[in-house]
């Protein structure tokens, strides 16, 4: 293959005869399958397959250009190399002219751009070809200084874009390490190149960048994950529970919680279990047109699923009333409704009247009464909470540093009232319940469960599919820096960030 | 009003020292909605909350402002069967209970009557 590069016709006769063999094959190194664009994956971009093409046939003719390498590293790498003579060629669209060599740069710019990515052995990069030779050298430097390498060889190789421009070069002292590259034409980089291939270096640069980024961040997301688990070990051993936040995939943050937690969340999911069936079996008895009294057996069954929610929590409360007062147990969607750990009966009834038609004028009556009472009653309980923490804060925020203990045991004393504002929250809940069956008749209550069953479900999914939304994990990264760092800015002095 | 007519020999003579439960008894039956509470009590707060809130303007005594206090407290107690004594409503001189049943008997529309009834709201 090698003889038919572009780059052959370049070689002036300084190109020493084993040149032309694989270096791999002179060193018994087998070369690798051909490096595919997919191994560098997201790193990859074609900014760098054109430059590779461009810079397509530069060869480092022998280990003098290899120690070379090594050895002259000019730091300017947007210079014209005016030390070089003007074997540049002017190449406005450095890739079109390398066209007839895409397969053989492709594999070479494979290699190069695997190589750069892969640990570089400074020995001997493994290279198919001659030209590979001088890109695989040309990785070490990329190493090293990536820009500089790139620019140089883009130099470099923009000399052997163009077989029918090329010249034989005159020994050109390359810069890096670019010996005998003389023997290809000399180019003049035009500005426009330069720049395209300076933005499509850095375009590869940032792609790399995100990368490396990402990859950290799975990395320490891999740790936290194994120390979770440790955690989870440890407290199961204890005695605690970890939280599984939020009832069905609410997408809540797990958390330890106390065993009567751990225990109601585990009844709650059973109980959410039960509702489903109670629902079926309202939706086929009512499909059924079941008689009256048969119905009546399902709906009060149903009544009787709700109060065993209402007693398991009236359990529950006794022993941990935080998790119940703030939610852990719903879905987060249920818990921006929260109202004295659960929902807020006069709301529940606000959203059945629309959907409980056709009601007599009585029963309209009845349950527009319903609905005033249960706010009446909800008020009261919201006041009675109300003076509650007040007398909360000011126990808390009291008292000096000597009757701190005494401050704490009266809080506690407090505290311990919650457990009876959620009870009678509860309480009002079921009363509620109770009440709506009264005045509706079974068919109507039958129904009406029905719809409180979706509605509830409705809330739990919109809780899953927002947890589970698709988000844009990279560019928030970059979003939470920048706002981070404009914090900082406002909250620093100037000296201390540069314009970023 | 009646009085015991025999006295201990502890307590002054002034005036009987009556049962506690009588003493509640009569307490509540002097107005139309009498509420035995404790001033720190939150969910007495809620209570008396409740009743202004439909208008009414319930009679209440503050068990711990009152001498005898901590005995009508322990009647209560005993006359509930729960472990917390108040708040406890009386409608009419008649038991209605603690929050819950209070809030159930509103639920359940029969709060309303019971209140009419012992002329405590109009309309």
């Amino acid at each position: 293959m090698a003889t038919h590069r572009v780059g052959e016709t370049n070689l002036s006769g300084s190109a020493p005869s084993n040149h032309h063999l694989p270096y791999a094959v002179l060193h018994g190194i087998n070369p690798p399958a051909a490096t595919f664009i997919n191994q560098e994956g997201s790193a990859f971009d074609f900014g760098e397959l054109e430059e590779a093409i461009v810079l397509q046939g530069v060869k480092i003719r022998n280990d003098e250009a290899k120690t070379s390498l090594f050895t002259a590293r000019p730091a300017a790498t947007l210079e014209m190399f005016p030390s070089w003579p003007m074997r540049f060629q002017q190449t406005p669209r450095g890739s079109s002219k390398s066209g007839g060599e895409s397969t053989d740069s492709g594999s070479a710019v494979n290699t190069l751009s695997s190589r750069a990515e892969a640990q570089l052995e400074p020995e001997s990069p493994i290279s198919i070809k001659p030209t590979s030779d001088h890109q695989a050298f040309d990785q070490k430097h990329l190493q090293f200084q990536q820009h500089q390498q790139q620019l140089e060889m883009a130099s470099d190789n923009s000399r052997l874009a163009g077989p029918s421009e090329s010249q034989p070069a005159a020994s050109k002292p390359p810069p890096e390490k670019r010996k005998g590259a003389g023997s290809t034409s000399e180019k003049t980089l035009d500005a426009k190149t330069l720049r395209r291939l300076a933005q499509n270096r850095e375009a590869a640069r940032k792609s790399r960048l995100r990368k490396k980024a990402y990859v950290q961040q799975l990395e320490s997301s891999r740790i936290k994950l194994t120390q979770l688990e440790q955690d989870l070990q440890r407290a199961r051993s204890q005695g605690l529970f970890l939280g599984g936040g939020g009832g069905a995939g609410g997408g809540g943050a797990g958390g330890i919680i106390s065993p009567g937690a751990a225990i109601f969340d585990m009844e709650y999911a059973r109980w959410l279990e039960d509702d489903h069936r109670h629902m079926s079996e309202l939706r086929t008895g009512l499909q059924a047109h079941l008689l009256d009294g048969d119905l009546r057996v399902i709906v009060d069954g149903y009544l009787s699923h709700y109060d065993e929610i209402f007693r398991l929590k009236g359990v529950a409360a006794k022993s941990d009333v935080f998790h119940l007062i703030t939610g852990m147990w719903t879905t987060p969607a249920e818990r921006c409704f929260l109202w004295m750990g659960g929902f807020r009966p006069s709301d529940l009834i606000k959203m059945l009247i629309s959907q409980l038609d056709p009601l007599t004028e009585q029963q309209v009556m009845g349950i527009y009464g319903l609905q005033h009472s249960s706010q009446q009653a909800e008020e009261a309980l919201s006041q009675g909470l109300e003076q509650l923490q007040q007398s909360l804060v000011d126990t808390i925020a009291g008292g000096s540093v000597a009757d701190d203990m005494a401050h704490m045991v009266v809080a506690l004393g407090q505290l311990t009232n919650l457990e009876g504002f959620v009870r009678q929250a509860d309480n009002l809940r079921q009363q509620t319940l109770h009440q709506l069956c009264r005045i509706l008749t079974v068919r109507q209550a039958a129904r009406c469960f029905l719809v409180i069953g979706e509605y509830y479900g409705r809330l739990r999914a919109l809780s899953s599919l927002w947890a589970s939304r698709p988000r844009e994990a990279m560019m928030g990264d970059e979003h939470s820096c920048q706002t981070t760092t404009d914090l900082q800015m406002v909250q620093s002095s100037h000296s201390h960030f540069a314009t970023f | 009003m009646h009085y015991q007519t025999e006295s201990w020999g502890s307590y002054l003579p002034t005036r009987s020292v009556g049962d506690p439960l009588e003493r509640i008894e009569r307490l509540a039956s002097e107005n139309a909605v009498v509420i035995f509470s404790i001033s720190t009590c939150c969910m007495c707060h809620a209570i008396k909350r409740l009743f202004c809130g439909m208008g009414v303007n319930p009679t209440v005594y503050e068990l711990d402002e009152d001498p005898r206090g901590k005995e009508m407290e322990k009647a209560l107690m005993r006359l509930l069967g729960s472990s917390s004594a108040v708040p406890v409503v009386f409608i009419g001189g008649k038991l209605v209970g603690a929050m819950d049943r209070v809030m159930a008997s509103h639920i359940n529309g029969t709060l309303v009557p019971l209140l009419k009834d012992a002329g405590a709201l109009w309309l």
